[in-house]
């Protein structure tokens, strides 16, 4: 098992370096349309989601905990102007179900925008969105975070949970990227990101459990530092995580001093905001992964008998 | 340069045996197995070579179908075997191939000259298998993949049997990698394991390494070994 300390070190990093650069969460009013307003809303969305973990976990230390609660702040006030522009956005694509989703973290976190909330109840009555045309994983992540806004599910997520790729526990050596990604975010739905590691059926967790370790040293020698993170999120969603310490140790030494997590090999080039964008998810996806590890390591511990 | 046209003629060698071992597994037909092997001179140091690489898998049509060997490539694999023994220094795999080869022979009767005349069956160590992670261990299995046989019993089996999942593992890891030979030498190895995953798809993994890397002779030969393992006669 991997030190903690070194786990934990990569999550306190990347908070330093998402505080530095937060003016990179940054929405753009005038973009062409054909663009689309909204396409800047899910760093924002990712952001508030992850700061709710961090919280939620309870493992980070008071300087990350700071920073956390000032990001989230910043992101409120100055990126979403207070929530208004998610009405904003809601006013351009109605029945887009974006704003509903980077609102929800922000909602469970105690703030408030009345007019979002109306449009979210009335899309919700929508046939339109039962149907919304997304792929399965996607369909069960919007199934689960209407349970968490307080609706009912439609579908309900039982419902939803055997049309992904992961519930078919399909042949592990047919798995590229792609399906990776799909791999991580029907887990993150099925645990509330990580919240309850129960909501892993049996048979899935055992899949993972023999498989993961595959994909991990697999991410982990193409050094994609973005997936390589997120599948250390699921190694700590599942009953027995391994806190691989060779993945760990590969991915600390791939963050940079001042903590930002490449997405492939090294950092690239580029004005501020081509790095941001190019950067901030395997940042955030650092910043998951530590506290979810970290808080299951203080864990284990807890269990070991002294 | 004289090495490397060495190097290319070992390499063709090896290629040429090992088509000639497929076929024969595919055919069931022990005369096609018998393409000449020089004995004598540089050729013969060359075809004792390319043994040495293909190992006890030189005379598996033998093994897994009971067609009496030819004689001449019995004669090189008999030459191969007893010319070079193991060095005190050598690595694991290298001491369970030649042992491997030194079992082919006494399976077949064949009484073995000199200093392998006295030394029995005696098994090498596997120690250095059991603590291997599994990237390792099937790396190392894919190597012995001679040993993988319907009945065989020895140490390195008894290893492989205990980890079925660890192989699984290293089998789908090759196959990610596009490692056609290794994947095709664990593949081989999960045809006999009790235990392997159900989720791994074995069968149709062993096609998709067919179809992506069947052409090269030396991974079309343990594909053949996997696809007669079920169906093979117990030694």
């Amino acid at each position: 098992m991997t030190d903690t300390r070194l786990i934990h070190h990569v999550g306190v990093s990347a908070m330093e370096w998402l505080w530095a650069h937060r003016d990179g969460f940054r929405l753009e009013p005038d973009v062409d349309p054909e663009v689309g307003f909204l396409e800047r809303f899910k760093p924002v969305g990712e952001l508030a989601l992850i700061c709710g973990v961090l919280f939620r976990e309870g493992v980070a230390g008071s300087r990350q905990a700071q920073l956390a609660r000032q990001l989230l702040d910043h992101a409120w006030r100055e990126t979403l102007d207070g929530g208004r522009m998610l009405v904003r956005g809601q006013r351009i694509e109605p029945f887009s179900p974006i704003p509903f989703e980077v609102y929800l973290p922000f909602k469970e976190l105690g703030h408030s925008q009345p007019e979002l909330e109306q449009a979210t109840a009335l899309n919700h009555r929508l046939d339109s969105w039962v149907r919304f045309p997304v792929n399965p994983t996607r369909r069960l992540g919007l199934s689960a975070f209407q349970r968490r806004f307080g609706l009912t599910a439609r579908p309900p997520e039982a419902d939803l949970v055997g049309t992904t790729w992961l519930a078919r526990t399909p042949e592990p050596w047919t798995v590229e990227g792609h399906t990776a990604y799909d791999i991580t975010h029907t887990v993150f739905h099925l645990t509330d990101w990580g919240e309850s590691p129960d909501g892993l059926p049996p048979r899935i967790a055992d899949y993972l459990a023999t498989w993961l370790p595959v994909w991990i040293d697999d991410w982990l020698d193409l050094e994609r530092w973005d997936l390589l993170g997120e599948l250390l999120v699921v190694d700590a969603c599942l009953p027995r995580p391994t806190l691989d310490e060779r993945a760990w140790e590969g991915f600390a030494a791939a963050q940079q001093p001042d903590g930002a997590m490449p997405a492939v090999r090294t950092m690239p080039e580029g004005d501020p905001d081509t790095v941001f964008d190019m950067v901030y998810h395997p940042t955030l996806v650092a910043a998951f992964a530590s506290v979810l590890a970290t808080s299951r390591a203080l864990t284990e511990l807890a269990r070991t008998p002294s | 340069m004289e090495q490397s046209s060495t190097s290319a003629l070992l390499q063709g060698t090896v290629l040429d045996l090992a088509s000639d071992v497929v076929s024969a597994l595919r055919s069931g037909d022990h005369a096609r197995a018998g393409g000449t092997l020089a004995r004598d001179g540089a050729g013969g140091n060359i075809a004792r070579a390319a043994v040495r690489v293909l190992g006890a898998d030189t005379l598996l049509p033998t093994a897994l179908l009971r067609v009496p060997p030819d004689p001449g490539r019995l004669a090189v694999f008999k030459d191969a075997v007893t010319a070079h023994p193991p060095r005190a220094d050598a690595a694991p795999a290298v001491v369970w191939s030649h042992w491997a080869m030194a079992r082919a022979l006494r399976r077949l009767d064949e009484p073995l000259p000199g200093p392998l005349a006295g030394d029995g069956d005696t098994e090498p160590d596997a120690a250095w298998l059991e603590d291997a992670g599994w990237q390792s261990l099937t790396h190392q299995l894919a190597v012995l993949a001679p040993l993988a046989l319907p009945g065989e019993e020895c140490a390195v089996t008894r290893v492989a049997r205990r980890r079925p999942v660890d192989v699984a593992r290293g089998f789908v890891r090759a196959v990610r990698r596009r490692d056609w030979q290794q994947a095709a030498g664990a593949g081989r190895w999960l045809t006999l394991l009790d235990g392997v995953p159900d989720t791994l798809g074995l069968d149709t993994g062993l096609d998709f390494v067919r179809l992506m890397g069947g052409s090269d002779p030396r991974v079309a030969l343990q594909l053949e070994a996997a696809r007669l393992m079920p169906a093979g006669v117990l030694l």
